[in-house]
């Protein structure tokens, strides 16, 4: 099983939970058109469809020739937002790193026990 | 270009039948054929989706002709999916408006409640993309992804939706013929099983076995096919603009306005093809017959129902009459023509033109037909 990410995220067009599938097919079956940035549209299977919204963000991710999507946590789209934020978003994650290390180190949590 | 008139209609009562499909056929053919006082057409038109699946057999057109005693009379068979009738009278209009031929018998039918509902399911999901029919999708699956799509874009409800399958339900209980003759409300079909979400089992149209016909000729009778069209779209719907309309219904219905000179204001009566309830909405948005977004609230005002401005689906709809694939294009001109012709007993409406839809597979192969009381 080869598991790819693809662009990472696209936005849902349109989705539903199929309760009586076809043959070879577990129910309920959730199905989305989801929009890719730069417009391209897949059909994608994903484990739920209860918190989806149209519009809203998915993460796409594709194995075996089938194309999943997977709701965003906040969490996720943080991280989405500063990976898509690029050198700018490193930049400010380098700052935040260095003001978090000093505050812990004022603290004295991230020092080495004294030795004796 | 001849003109083209409607000399007879014939149709089967919808709904489970023991007959054979060729009996079936027989039976509307000879209908319509007694409608026009015809023995025999100059050809014959047949209209069956997939009778090589459904019933096992084939070289269906010619099967036809036997049955119906006209086994010398050239035949051939059209094949659109859903929308296979439509294409049959398509198919007889061309033929007689290129003076072809005089007269043309045309037939569409399909049999499949002996079947279990999985396989038929299967067998209609075939009219699919096959990467889409690869997910899992199926015609459900589909309309839901598009009513989803459409009541976001035009902020239509699921209650409204769900008031077509009451209309149209209320209007079967007048047709004799109709799978369904009994009156469903609102809460009934809100609390029925979900098929497909936000679609359930009471916003889908039933399995139906049944057959109409028509006969067509260049001969002037009291009703006129004053135009028709052909629209087509993407068998994928991943690959459209937009879900919330469907090109296919636009450009057919343009392409029959042109042909008959007049715009969608001179419609009177309408039957549409409301496999799924909400395509009566976008079919009404998509014909121009209302304008966009205010469907829900033409249904609502009681304007589509009868005795309204614009009743729509008088004779029930696919919802309530039933929608044996290939019968249901020529069933909604059947009723089409009784109404112009006054005989629509305990439904009838003063109109001179109707129009009929129907959508093929899922909205990749329709057409929009214009009939005229002349």
């Amino acid at each position: 099983m080869v598991s790819q990410i693809l662009a990472g995220y696209g936005e849902i067009w349109t989705f539903t939970t199929l309760h009586s599938p076809p043959q070879g097919f577990a129910s309920p079956l959730h199905i989305a058109l989801v929009t890719l940035p730069g417009g391209v549209n897949l059909i994608c299977h994903g484990a739920e469809t209860r918190q989806l919204k149209i519009g809203g963000r998915v993460a796409i991710e594709e194995v075996d020739g089938i194309y999943y999507f997977s709701y965003l946590g906040l969490a996720d789209r943080a991280r989405l937002f500063w990976r898509r934020a690029g050198a700018r978003g490193s930049k400010v994650t380098s700052i935040m790193k260095s003001v978090v290390k000093r505050l812990l180190s004022e603290r004295g949590i991230d020092e080495e026990p004294p030795t004796r | 270009m001849s003109d083209v008139f409607i000399a007879g209609a014939g149709i089967t009562r919808f709904g489970k039948r023991d007959e054979s499909l060729q009996d079936l056929m027989a039976e509307a053919a000879r209908k319509a054929l007694a409608d026009a006082e015809i023995e025999r057409p100059e050809a014959i038109v047949v209209a069956t989706m997939n009778p090589e699946e459904f019933v096992g057999e084939g070289n269906f057109a010619s099967q036809i002709a036997t049955y119906i005693g006209c086994a010398r009379v050239p035949a051939l068979r059209v094949e659109t999916a859903t929308s296979s009738g439509a294409a049959a009278i398509y198919s007889g209009f061309t033929a007689l408006a290129s003076g072809i031929y005089r007269s043309v018998l045309v037939v569409g039918g399909e049999k499949m409640t002996h079947l279990p509902t999985p396989r038929v399911s299967e067998l209609i999901s075939r009219s699919i993309d096959p990467v889409e029919r690869a997910y899992g999708a199926t015609m459900p699956a589909l309309a839901a992804l598009v009513t989803r799509s459409f009541m976001a874009e035009r902020g239509v409800t699921l209650g409204e939706i769900s008031l077509v399958a009451v209309k149209n339900h209320a209007h079967g209980a007048r047709i004799p013929y109709a799978h369904f003759q009994e009156s469903v409300s609102l809460e009934q079909v809100m609390a029925s099983r979900i098929i497909a979400d936000p679609l359930r089992i009471f916003h889908c149209c039933p399995i139906s076995d049944g057959s109409a016909a028509l006969v067509l000729t260049s001969e002037r009778t009291p009703v006129r096919i004053a135009g028709i069209g052909h629209g087509a779209d993407y068998l994928a719907i991943r690959y459209r603009e937009t879900l919330s309309s469907f090109r296919a219904t636009q450009v057919a219905a343009q392409a029959a306005f042109r042909m008959a000179g007049f715009g969608p204001q001179r419609v009177e009566l309408a039957e549409l093809h409301d496999a799924f309830a909400p395509f009566e909405l976008i079919s009404l948005e998509d014909l121009g017959l209302v304008t966009p977004g205010m469907a829900g609230r033409a249904l609502q005002s009681g304007e589509l129902t009868l005795g309204g401005r614009l009743p729509v689906n008088l004779s029930g709809g696919l919802k309530a009459r039933g929608h044996p694939l290939s019968a249901t294009g020529i069933a909604q001109v059947v009723e089409l023509t009784w109404q112009l012709r006054g005989m629509a007993e305990g439904r009838q409406v003063d109109a001179r033109v109707g129009l009929a839809q129907s959508i093929g597979g899922l909205a990749t192969n329709n057409w929009v037909t214009l009939v005229e009381r002349v």
